[in-house]
């Protein structure tokens, strides 16, 4: 055969190890970017962290992995019992009595919510669950009803599902029954409760009723309701069992749950319903004088590994009851004044905001209309609207305002029709089952404020001294809690300023001998006396009049003592008497000075814009006020007015932020070029001076090294981890989920320490346990070997519909500032930085990636922002998420009033400043985000902190930016820089410093690389085979 | 007609990878232009890439039909040759970078966690997602043809 026969093979194995060639390269840049996740799907490390203990800044307070994860342990167990709240307890029903039995009712007491585990829930192997911390605590469990359950009902089992990366199989829990885990976005809500009539039908013995010793067994009926991300309950979207439509509340309890219950009073002689959900249920048909009317009722949360164990404990009396309701329950969610204005709806004329010529988009067509949050259309997305005209009146604040007025000023209309939904005129009594603090204690205690004093300085606290008086015979812990009311004077009903009859303050929990006593002392800062005057005086003031200070169990008994104080009894009106003392302090005359100036910053009005009345130059919504109960009292804007863009004297600037163009890059102003400056982040340059200040001009200098194209770069594609900057040389910091802890898991113990439940610790109402968990949690970060987490949700409560609920701790601004306050603090003490999520109102995940929330400037200060001020402005808060929605028609993360005047300048926050995923380039844009402040954007890419990284070297994702087109914008650049600067600055203050990051091979970069140069090579042997087979001359036949 | 009559095997296979090329830029075009996740998506030198091995590939199969003399003959072989091993190389080129830049989107749409999956499961989406799969088949494929063609002559020997 002729070699050149030979040609042609060797040409086509040319082209075929060429082509793997290039599949490699290519595959070896796409491996790269994502290098996280495929380290965690693969479980390889591409970092290696150095650590040094001897110089380490931050070193655990564990000294083998075995003490850390039993201090873990034990925090969740705590959580369990402090978090505990009982909330009825009727006929001796709780504690359960000893050597009693009890029947388990419900899916959910076989399986709590959650029932996988995950980003929410650790599933670690020593995980214990309500059967088995019941089975602990030595309580009997009707096995009858338990195996039924068990095998017949639920019927636990397992399933093969390929992993969603990897696509090995993996084995998954499932359940023939069991409740939906995620009631989605606003769809309908099936509350899969097996009804008793089905019992049979399932397997259950036909004499499963006469099983039940029911003169000494204890019904315990347990009952979940689902959450999630992108999941938002939709009020009356309920379905029953079967899939019925019943027009009901999801979030109360249905027929066939109802039906549970009443079967278990007929089995047993006492019944206790467990509430286990992060979503405040309604519970009118189970509380006194409901149709189905049970003994007891607790409330346990969101559970998580070892939760139940301390939640047994309280059940049986082991420890006392001494967790409190971190939010209202009422008796119809229809009743909240939030509830008027939720889930959104377009504005008339939404459509005039779309458009084909948006210049930094040339040639395509943006429309308005909603998306989903990840992504899917060209839309701006700014269709939607909500007016949250409740103002301040959110949870017990409105509830328990129009109680006192309804007593104090009936020429308010407290009593009026308007908001009742249960008669023709509004009632406390009948709308509000349990109130904001409420909980009992097994053990009979009283709590009285023995002293308080204000030191009315911009630095100055209020500092409250509660006597803890245990009237019982045993020891145990109690709970004290602080509240206060303001004055509500003439000067706040002529400029517009609300006042809460009540506010709560803080609290704390103390041990207490038997028949003795204890002092606790509780401090905050002053500050949160002040309310916002937007209309007048345009800052923070101090009303003259008596502040009234109390400790009570809860908002409505402080309700009553201040009631009580000013010589109101039940003559009145009043529901109850007064329970505590009241201690006075004066403010001799109106103060606007004192809090108007906070960090050197004057504090002034930033969010007009969020109040639609500035956009339609009239007073189209009416906030909720307590001087006419019945005329303020909200509307829908969605559907009872219309809104049109176009008539409004603002139309040009309204469409323009509603197109996100809150800033435009400009030209004429040259940036300078960075380059090498001789300084490094490294612990040679940082010093004491330097870890001291950000104002150091180190920083400066520092940053002034980063060039153009990473300044902005790193900002607009801050990513899941920050990148190495050329001239800095920082170390790569990944970011971490987990609002329940650190979801990575422990290489050597293979332990996981996301075991924290954020709704017990809620409603332990201990600022110190939440000190505690952020310690532990900051510790597991030092273990894990990974230093940046999202580890908490602080957004208020608006209404029970979020699905986001379960991340967030209340109602309540302040329970859920001193609760940031202790978590944050504990995990910055410990260097790890510990980002709560959604600053700003996310107050529903329905269209979060786009809704416009109109509000008035009161209501922005004094709620949501509220709510994070104590971990970012008096802890030491290192990092934060920004929400997904709009203030007013502003991106939140385009804000500069709230981002840069307020976080940055009043607050004075040094920390990282991240939005929520980045997923729509015309509702994020990008030099907008880097001029209010925020120092990374969440995309998820890797080594891609560059604007040249697109074709035609511009921008990967916003094409309208380049190094060409931003380098003639000082301000942007230079802003960008000072972004970088608090980023960097932050990351010097954590554990971050303790360590250097060094990327290793792992065995695929090895495949990767060495599959890139056996192409390579075989690649060349055969085209130069082929080469030469072609060119060698053809063999002459011999003649 | 004679020309057409004088198409190998490999002629055929090397325009087969060529039509599929060209299907995948069509495919790559409505994608784009459709409503869903990957709406005006473009991916950086993808259709320039793409063309060019379309073109590779025609001009491979018909100059691999023209008969020259002496060292012409070498030369020319030569140029088609390396156009067949060219014309693959690129569509494997189109083909990772469009998986690139596809591939966190499909991430999210397909592997989303459970409660946000109805959200993201959009018909737009999966529409979308559909699309950008044919697209990456197309692709694969044309590349896969360019590939077996390269083993095979252009014209048929004569006998």
């Amino acid at each position: 055969m002729r070699a050149k026969t030979f040609a042609p093979v060797m040409r086509g194995f040319a082209a075929v190890m060429a082509s793997l060639l290039v599949l490699t390269l290519v595959g070896t840049s796409v491996a790269d970017s994502f290098r996280t996740r495929i380290d965690d799907a693969l479980h390889t490390a591409s970092y290696v962290t150095n650590t040094d203990p001897d110089s380490a800044r931050f070193k655990s307070d564990y000294a083998t992995i075995d003490e850390m994860m039993d201090a873990a342990r034990a925090l969740a167990v705590k959580e369990g019992e402090e978090g505990t709240v009982i909330m009825k307890n009727d006929n001796g029903v709780l504690p359960l009595a000893s050597g009693g039995s009890v029947a388990l009712f419900g899916l959910a007491a076989y399986a709590p919510y959650p029932y996988t585990s995950g980003d929410l829930k650790a599933g670690n192997e020593d995980a214990v669950d309500l059967l088995q911390a019941l089975t602990d605590a030595g309580v009997k469990v009707n096995e009858t009803v338990r195996d039924f359950y068990l095998n017949n009902v639920l019927n636990k089992h397992t399933e093969e599902v390929p992993n969603r990366w990897t696509g090995e199989m993996e084995t998954q829990v499932a359940y023939d029954n069991i409740y939906v885990a995620a009631p989605g976005d606003m769809a309908q809500y099936q509350i899969v409760e097996v009804p008793p009539e089905k019992f049979e039908e399932l397997g259950a013995p036909a004499d499963w009723k006469s099983a039940i010793d029911k003169a000494n067994t204890t019904g315990i009926c347990v009952f979940a309701r689902g959450a999630g991300e992108g999941n938002t309950y939709a009020p009356g979207s309920a379905l029953d069992y079967e899939g019925n439509a019943t027009g009901r509340d999801p979030l109360a309890l249905s027929d066939d749950e109802l039906a549970v219950i009443d079967a278990a009073k007929e089995t047993c002689s006492k019944v206790v319903v467990l509430i286990n959900s992060g979503n405040t249920m309604v519970l009118k048909d189970i509380a006194r004088g409901g149709g189905h009317e049970v003994d007891g009722i607790a409330y346990i949360g969101v559970i998580n590994d070892y939760q139940c164990t301390g939640i047994a404990r309280v059940l049986t009396g082991q420890v006392n009851a001494t967790g409190a309701l971190p939010d209202t329950y009422v008796a119809d969610n229809a009743s909240i004044p939030a509830v008027m204005n939720f889930g959104g709806g377009y504005y008339a004329d939404y459509e005039i905001v779309a458009r084909s010529d948006d210049p930094r988009y040339p040639g395509v067509e943006i429309g308005n209309e909603t998306a989903g949050s990840f992504g899917g259309s060209n839309t701006y997305n700014g269709g939607h609207f909500i007016v949250e005209a409740e103002g301040i009146y959110v949870g017990y604040k409105y509830y328990e305002t129009r109680y006192y007025d309804s007593i104090m000023n009936p020429g308010s209309k407290a009593g009026s029709a308007k908001g009742a939904t249960q008669g023709s005129s509004w009632d406390y009594g009948k709308e509000v089952l349990y109130s904001f603090g409420h909980g009992l204690s097994y053990l009979d205690y009283t709590q009285t404020l023995k002293s308080v004093t204000v030191d009315k300085t911009p630095e100055g606290n209020i500092t409250a001294v509660v006597e803890l008086k245990n009237n019982s015979s045993q020891d145990g812990c109690f709970l004290a809690q602080l509240y206060v009311q303001q004055p509500y004077t003439d000067y706040d009903r002529q400029n517009g300023v609300e006042k809460s009859a009540v506010m709560f303050l803080s609290s704390a929990k103390a041990q207490v001998k038997a028949g003795g006593s204890a002092d606790v002392t509780i401090t905050v800062p002053a500050k949160y006396l002040a309310s916002y005057d937007y209309t007048n005086a345009k800052t923070y003031i101090l009303d003259a009049g008596d502040y009234l200070f109390t400790a009570a169990p809860g908002s409505h008994a402080a309700v009553n003592n201040f009631l009580a104080h000013q010589g109101k009894t039940a003559a009145d009106g009043m529901d109850a008497g007064a329970g505590g003392a009241v201690l006075t302090w004066n403010v001799g005359a109106l103060d606007t000075d004192t809090f108007s100036v906070e960090n050197g910053v004057k504090v002034t009005n930033v969010a007009e814009t969020a109040d639609l009345n500035y956009w339609t130059g009239e007073n189209t919504v009416t906030y909720l006020s307590r001087q006419d109960w019945e005329g303020t009292y909200p509307i829908n804007y969605n559907t009872d007015v219309e809104i049109r863009l176009a008539d409004s004297p603002k139309k040009d600037a309204w469409i323009a932020e509603l197109r996100g163009e809150t800033y435009t890059i400009q030209n004429g102003s040259p940036a300078a070029e960075g380059g090498d400056k001789g300084v490094r982040f490294d612990t040679t340059c940082i010093q004491y001076e330097q870890l001291s200040s950000v104002d150091d001009p180190f920083w400066d200098t520092l940053v002034s090294s980063i060039t153009i194209d990473e300044a902005v770069g790193a900002v607009i594609h801050g990513g899941s981890r920050s990148d190495v900057l050329t001239n800095v040389e920082n170390p790569i910091v990944i970011q971490n989920e987990g609002v329940s802890g650190f979801t990575a898991r422990h290489e050597e113990s293979g332990y996981r320490f996301n075991l924290h439940s954020q709704t017990l610790l809620a409603s332990s109402f201990n600022p110190e346990l939440a000190y505690e968990w952020g310690r532990v949690e900051g510790n597991s970060g030092l273990w894990l070997q990974r230093y940046h987490l999202w580890g908490t949700g602080l957004t208020q409560r608006r209404t029970p519909y979020n699905g986001r609920n379960y991340e967030y701790i209340s109602e309540d601004p302040m329970l859920a500032n001193r609760m940031g306050y202790g978590i944050l603090q504990g995990c910055a003490d410990m260097g790890i930085l510990n980002g709560p999520k959604h600053m700003g109102f996310n107050d529903q995940e329905h269209n979060r990636g786009g809704v416009s929330a109109y509000m008035n400037e009161q209501k922005f200060r004094e709620t949501d922002l509220r709510c994070f001020q104590g971990g970012l402005e008096d802890a030491d808060g290192m990092a934060v998420m920004i929400a997904f929605n709009r203030i007013g028609a502003t991106n939140a993360s385009h804000h500069v009033g709230m981002l840069q005047t307020i976080l940055r300048g009043e607050w004075g926050y040094t920390g990282l400043v991240s939005t929520d995923m980045m997923n729509n380039k015309y509702y994020f844009n990008a030099e907008s985000m880097v001029m209010a402040g925020i120092t990374q954007v969440a995309d998820f890419g890797g080594d891609d902190n560059h604007i040249t990284l697109g074709e035609g070297g511009v921008d990967a994702t916003w094409a309208y930016i380049s190094p060409a087109t931003v380098e003639n914008d000082s301000a942007l650049v230079e802003q960008a820089r000072q972004n970088l600067k608090y980023q960097l600055f932050t990351y010097a203050n954590s554990a971050i410093m303790n360590v250097s990051t060094v990327r290793v091979d792992t065995w695929w970069d090895a495949a990767l690389r060495n599959a890139t140069y056996i192409t390579g090579a075989l690649a060349a042997v055969c085209g130069a085979a082929w080469v030469a087979l072609t060119v060698l001359p053809d063999k002459k036949k011999e003649v | 007609m004679n020309v057409i009559k004088k198409f190998s095997v490999g002629a055929w296979i090397t325009l087969a990878a060529a039509v599929l090329a060209l299907v995948s830029i069509i495919v790559y075009a409505v994608n784009i232009g459709s409503a869903g996740y990957f709406q005006n998506a473009a991916v950086s030198n993808l259709i320039p890439l793409c063309a060019l091995a379309v073109a590779a590939l025609a001009a491979a199969v018909l100059l691999g039909q023209l008969k020259l003399p002496g060292a012409a003959s070498t030369v020319m072989e030569l140029v088609t040759g390396a156009l067949q091993i060219c014309a693959p190389v690129l569509l494997i080129l189109c083909l990772g970078n469009l998986a690139a830049a596809r591939a966190e989107g499909l991430g999210f749409i397909y592997f989303s966690n459970a409660d946000v999956i109805l959200e993201v499961q959009t018909p737009a989406n999966l529409s979308s997602a559909t699309g950008t799969i044919a697209n990456m088949a197309c692709l694969g494929a044309a590349a896969l043809a360019g590939m077996a063609g390269a083993f095979c002559g252009l014209t048929k020997k004569a006998k």
